[in-house]
């Protein structure tokens, strides 16, 4: 079960190019007319995943936690700009709020987890802090645009119910109760139903790997019901704060609704 | 033919000190028209409501009011007319603070809107949307659901007795606190909408078509209730398309070409 890791060597990596070409061929066959995307994928994959892996080895190797924070800082902006295309309406701005938020909600359930819960030492440590806030950001990433969106369409369409209740003495918390709690509902229903499936249907990505690289599955799967939890957590902490951050910027000081 | 008010028909009602004169029901006041600033300012504080030189465009559309002012005093009955698009709707709208004015300021017993917290002002001037909102469940559900706002955490929810009364006041016969208010048909839910809003007790009631999708029985009676209410003190201001005018109207305002006028 335990042993070194077997390494992959740069003749076998070439050898898997082969199964680009197979692809390639059947597409070619075919008249898919994917022979290009595969061609710029394949290459925008060695080259994104290469350059990680180097920054990486770099940052584990000079252990700066400022530079690691810079490189938490640089993951959460890159999920921040990918909510930014997923969410269609541009009349609120979020960008920025949510940015922050990110940053300040994710550093620090990402130091609960690495400092208190694994217990490494300092908590900053590179080969923890990364990877787990990657998946931690990663995660939320999803939460956030989903809730977002959904906030943003159900204010719309439910214009008149949210005026009518204004009218009738809510103030906007109240007003937008039943928007706020659906959509942080939508954004949380994924993470929940992964929790009821791991495990029966797939081994999740972070447990394969440990698996692969000669942990006990018995050690692996504590890191995951930790990494799990912790993303339930996180992804429900991230949606509700930012979704009502936003919330409050979708109506005026005097309590009207901005979107129409 | 629809005429501005200026200062000389204001004095008719206000005496110089600023202090009203004839402050009974009906009197509809259109100041700001000559660009006197300080003593309409005053006479305007005496007033239920007031708009002082309101400018008012939605983003990016053409200007929908252009220094428009007006002021209705307590018990007024306003009738709003004019063409479709004229800003009817936008007016009510501006009055409740669910729009803010570009330029100018609204008044709501002589305290600019802006001063007060929103959720008060809106309790006390009651907006009746055009299209009647009611969420899923039953009448008494609906009609008691401003009462879980902080903002009329004062107020007690009507008992069953008190719902069922309401209704057959406005001809809802068949209808009883426990009936889903899905079922319910436009004419109906409008009249539920308005004795939603009236439970609130407001100091003035804003009205979008509240008899457009009435027949001419129930339209009556909801008039007669509209009236009813401004005997009491509570000023209406209601938009209507119909040609004959409600018998108790005090006043009508016109929306015109950007301005507010009275007929």
């Amino acid at each position: 079960m335990t042993g070194p890791i077997i390494q992959i060597a740069p003749w076998q990596l070439f050898l898997c190019l082969g199964f680009v070409l197979l692809a390639g061929g059947a597409s070619v066959y075919h008249k898919l007319g994917l022979g290009r995307d595969l061609l710029v994928g394949t290459i925008r994959a060695f080259a994104q995943l290469f350059l990680v892996g180097y920054v990486l080895r770099f940052v584990f190797d000079v252990r700066l936690s400022w530079l690691v924070l810079l490189m938490f800082t640089f993951m959460v902006g890159a999920a921040v700009h990918t909510i930014r295309g997923r969410v269609k309406d541009r009349t609120i701005p979020f960008v920025i709020p949510t940015f922050l938020s990110m940053l300040v909600t994710y550093t620090l359930v990402t130091m609960l987890v690495t400092g208190v819960i694994v217990g490494v030492k300092p908590w900053w440590t590179p080969q923890y802090y990364i990877p787990l806030a990657g998946m931690i950001v990663g995660n939320s990433m999803n939460a956030i645009a989903i809730s977002l969106e959904r906030l943003f369409s159900d204010l719309k369409a439910r214009h008149a119910e949210v005026e009518m209740k204004l009218a009738l003495g809510a103030d906007y918390r109240e007003a937008s109760q039943d928007i706020l709690a659906g959509a942080v509902k939508a954004a949380m229903i994924p993470s929940i139903n992964s929790l009821m499936a791991v495990g029966l249907v797939s081994l999740p990505g972070m447990m394969t790997g440990q698996i692969l690289s000669g942990t006990d599955p018995t050690v692996a799967i504590r890191y995951q019901l930790v990494v799990m939890l912790m993303l339930v957590a996180s992804n429900t902490l991230g949606a509700l704060a930012i979704t009502a951050l936003i919330r409050k910027r979708c109506f005026s000081p005097a309590q009207r609704l901005l979107l129409r | 033919m629809p005429q501005n008010i200026g200062p000389e028909t204001a004095a008719h009602f206000f005496r110089k000190n600023g202090r009203p004169v004839a402050n009974g029901p009906g009197r509809v006041y259109f100041p700001g028209m000559s660009g006197q600033g300080s003593q309409e300012t005053a006479d305007r504080a005496d007033a239920v409501l007031a708009l002082d030189k309101v400018s008012f465009a939605y983003p990016g559309g053409p200007a929908v009011l252009e220094e428009a002012s007006l002021a209705i005093e307590a018990g007024a009955f306003a009738v709003v007319r004019g063409p479709s698009g004229a800003g009817k709707s936008t007016l009510l709208r501006l009055l409740c603070r669910l729009e803010e004015p570009d330029l100018g300021r609204i008044l709501f017993n002589g305290t600019p809107v802006d001063a007060m917290p929103p959720p008060a002002l809106r309790r006390s001037v009651a907006y009746v949307q055009q299209m009647p909102t009611l969420l899923p469940g039953t009448v008494r559900d609906n009609l008691r659901l401003p009462f879980a706002y902080r903002a009329n955490s004062d107020l007690t929810p009507p008992s069953d007795r008190d719902i069922q009364a309401r209704l057959d006041e406005l001809l809802l016969d068949g209808l009883t606190p426990d009936t889903a208010a899905d079922r319910l048909s436009v004419g109906q839910a409008q009249r539920v909408c308005l004795i939603r809003s009236l439970l609130l007790n407001p100091g003035a009631v804003l009205l979008d078509e509240p008899t457009a999708s009435l027949d001419a029985e129930s339209a009556r009676v909801v008039l007669d209730r509209t009236a009813t209410l401004s005997r009491t003190g509570v000023t209406v201001v209601m938009i209507s398309h119909s040609e004959t005018l409600p018998e108790a109207a005090t006043r009508v305002i016109e929306v015109h070409d950007r301005k507010l006028r009275y007929a």
